[in-house]
């Protein structure tokens, strides 16, 4: 008897435990490779700590694009990042958030953020999960509290359940936010300009191109390096402080004198898309910022080594470059139905290409 | 088979986690000079100034137990953060040593490899308030309050420190021997903000009533607050 009773207590532990595996534990998300480029260096993101996933992905995409990440309903990532300015804020120097305000600094366009370490034109943020935290909490971009975005999530059963199938269980916190938005993020890569299609000899740059690339390569990819057009270094162009934005630049994050004015170099990718430019958008044009770099540019002590005695620039050349540039432009990105708002893959037009 | 049965159970006990028996309970209790200090009141610290503080709240990490002839044992992997105004954040329940203490020692702030790791969970979530957005990394410390001695807006003053990068790393590290004979189980660790202003560095809210970013005014306040801890006295 006593016998009897112990084979059933057994049994049971075991269909618990059976259980136990089946109902939360034997899920497991989609994982998703992270493709490298031929030819590209490994990325500098950790994928062990946040490995891509199906799931993960399109949670993140979800949040990109929902409005209720910021106060009023109005300002979601995607709202500043705009796919066909390549995630840029297109068209606008400054980008417009909460309550009529504006940024102080250009949004600079989105993609190969895996290879990227710092962030902002400042470089002070040090992972790519820390960033949606700046401009949530901004007055003048999202102006939410975390609290908030996670309370609004937690009270919506479809996030709930995306959080589940992303991390396997419901738990709404910042890291699996942040975690959800950086999976979706670094699926922005673009690779596939006719500039890529040329190194990797699928194609060819017609003659203004092909002597762009050459002049290209002699005046700007010691900043600009191939393949992500910068080399993620801070540097000292000769932009005068904007009286009104005060801003200090890389300075702001080390308080060196040294490193005052200094901004990243922007990667060149898509930049026939991404204007205005510079890091308060003050140039509206290729045009202006080549005048910048041969004419209107202000020496200072600390303006790049490389650029003393200014950049200078004939006509022709600004002709060829702006050639070569354009061949940057990536139009299968910029339409990929992927990277759209959830629901716009249904769109089944294929990525025209584009070249302006 | 009984045998199996009770390990089954045993198994399923080993899962539970009691409160170690023999453990220490670290417990932080805020001054202001020989007053509690509560948010909200008003209290007039050494130097003369009167204040009102609104929020007191500080990361201590890597506790540690020292015996009298030098061995040394963590008590914790974790981050506490100790926050005047919620009275459960200031009791920490630790592991036991294993011998007499005769030294607790911690670092008052956050690892400089949790600056560095993306976004954290529990006390060291960003969502705590402690987590500088545009310029990554903790608020080791922070102290916010009104005084009529502070010139800006509101007679507010608010010292938010910080800095994990080598030259501005505002973590310390605080050793505190424990008086011979008291009670090893319950520690009472006292923490006075007269420190802030007149440790090491005078520090006085009319003069310097902001600090909000990495550097030398925020390495002056580490140092000062480095020193404002005590253990009770019984
Ligand atoms: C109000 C407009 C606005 C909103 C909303 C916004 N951003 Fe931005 N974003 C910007 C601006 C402006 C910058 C550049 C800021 C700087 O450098 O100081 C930026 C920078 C970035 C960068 C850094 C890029 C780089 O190369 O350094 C990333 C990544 C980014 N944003 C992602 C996001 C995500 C994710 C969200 C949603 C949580 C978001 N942004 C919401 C305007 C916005
Ligand atoms: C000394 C390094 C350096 C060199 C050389 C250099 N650049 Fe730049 N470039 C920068 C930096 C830094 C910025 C960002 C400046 C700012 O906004 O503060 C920039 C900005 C730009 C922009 C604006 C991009 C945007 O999205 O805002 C363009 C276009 C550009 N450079 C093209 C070129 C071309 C073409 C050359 C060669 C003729 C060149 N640069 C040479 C460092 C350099």
């Amino acid at each position: 008897m006593k016998m009897r009773a112990t084979i059933w207590i057994m049994i049971l532990l075991v269909l618990a435990c059976a259980g136990w595996v089946n109902v939360d534990n034997y899920f497991r998300p989609t994982p998703v490779a992270f493709n490298i480029p031929k030819g590209w260096p490994q990325p500098v993101y950790d994928f062990k700590s946040n490995p891509l996933t199906r799931e993960g992905i399109a949670l993140g995409r979800e949040l990109f694009y929902d409005g209720r990440l910021s106060k009023d309903g109005n300002f979601s990532c995607g709202s500043c990042h705009q796919q066909f300015g390549a995630f840029n804020s297109y068209d606008h120097n400054l980008s417009h958030g909460f309550n009529n305000s504006l940024t102080t600094r250009n949004a600079p366009g989105l993609f190969n953020l895996a290879w990227q370490k710092e962030f902002m034109w400042d470089g002070g943020i040090n992972h790519l999960d820390l960033q949606p935290l700046a401009p949530m909490t901004a007055a003048n971009e999202m102006a939410e509290t975390i609290e908030n975005i996670i309370r609004k999530l937690k009270a919506d059963k479809n996030y709930r359940q995306k959080f589940r199938s992303a991390f396997g269980d419901e738990t709404i916190n910042t890291q699996r936010i942040t975690r959800a938005l950086s999976q979706f993020v670094l699926t922005l890569v673009s690779s596939n300009s006719k500039y890529d299609r040329v190194m990797r000899g699928e194609d060819t740059f017609i003659l203004p191109e092909k002597l762009g690339y050459e002049i290209f390569k002699k005046k700007c990819t010691s900043c600009h390096t191939e393949p992500f057009f910068t080399d993620f270094s801070y540097r000292n162009t000769g932009l005068t402080s904007d009286p009104y934005l005060k801003d200090d630049g890389r300075m702001k994050i080390t308080g060196k004198s040294a490193d005052s004015l200094k901004f990243r170099v922007p990667s060149l990718r898509n930049v026939g898309r991404t204007f205005p430019y510079g890091h308060d958008g003050r140039f509206f044009s290729l045009l202006q910022v080549f005048e910048h770099y041969r004419k209107t540019m202000t020496v200072m002590p600390n303006t790049d080594s490389l650029l003393r005695n200014r950049l200078p620039l004939s006509n022709f050349e600004i002709g060829q470059l702006t050639a070569f540039l354009y061949t940057l432009t990536d139009s299968v990105f910029l339409k990929d139905p992927r990277f759209g708002p959830p629901g716009s893959e249904n769109n089944d037009k294929p990525p025209v290409d584009f070249h302006p | 088979m009984k045998l199996i049965a009770s390990m089954f159970c045993l198994l399923l006990l080993a899962g539970w986690r009691s409160p170690e028996p023999g453990g220490i309970v670290l417990r932080f209790e805020n001054r202001a000079g020989n007053e509690v200090l509560i948010p909200g009141n008003t209290y007039v610290l050494r130097n003369g100034d009167t204040v009102t503080p609104y929020r007191f709240k500080y990361y201590i990490s890597r506790i540690k137990a020292v015996s009298g002839d030098g061995r040394s044992v963590s008590l914790s992997d974790e981050h506490y953060l100790i926050d005047a105004a919620d009275s459960a954040s200031q009791v920490i329940a630790l592991k036991d040593p294993g011998f007499p203490v005769a030294m607790i020692s911690f670092v008052i702030g956050v690892d400089s490899i949790r600056n560095v790791s993306g976004v954290q969970t529990g006390a060291l979530d960003p969502l705590h308030g402690m987590f500088w957005t545009w310029n990554s990394g903790y608020v080791m410390a922070k102290l916010e309050g009104s005084s009529p001695a502070s010139h800006i807006a509101g007679r507010q003053f608010t010292y938010h420190v910080g800095g994990y990068r080598d030259e501005n790393n505002t973590t310390r590290t605080v050793q505190l021997h424990l008086p011979d004979g008291m009670n090893q189980q319950n520690i009472t660790v006292i923490a006075d903000i007269n420190a802030w202003f007149s440790g090491k560095n005078k520090i006085r809210i009319s003069s310097t009533p902001v600090c909000h970013s990495p550097g030398e005014l925020a390495m002056q306040l580490a140092d000062n607050y480095s020193t404002m801890f005590s253990i009770a006295r019984p």
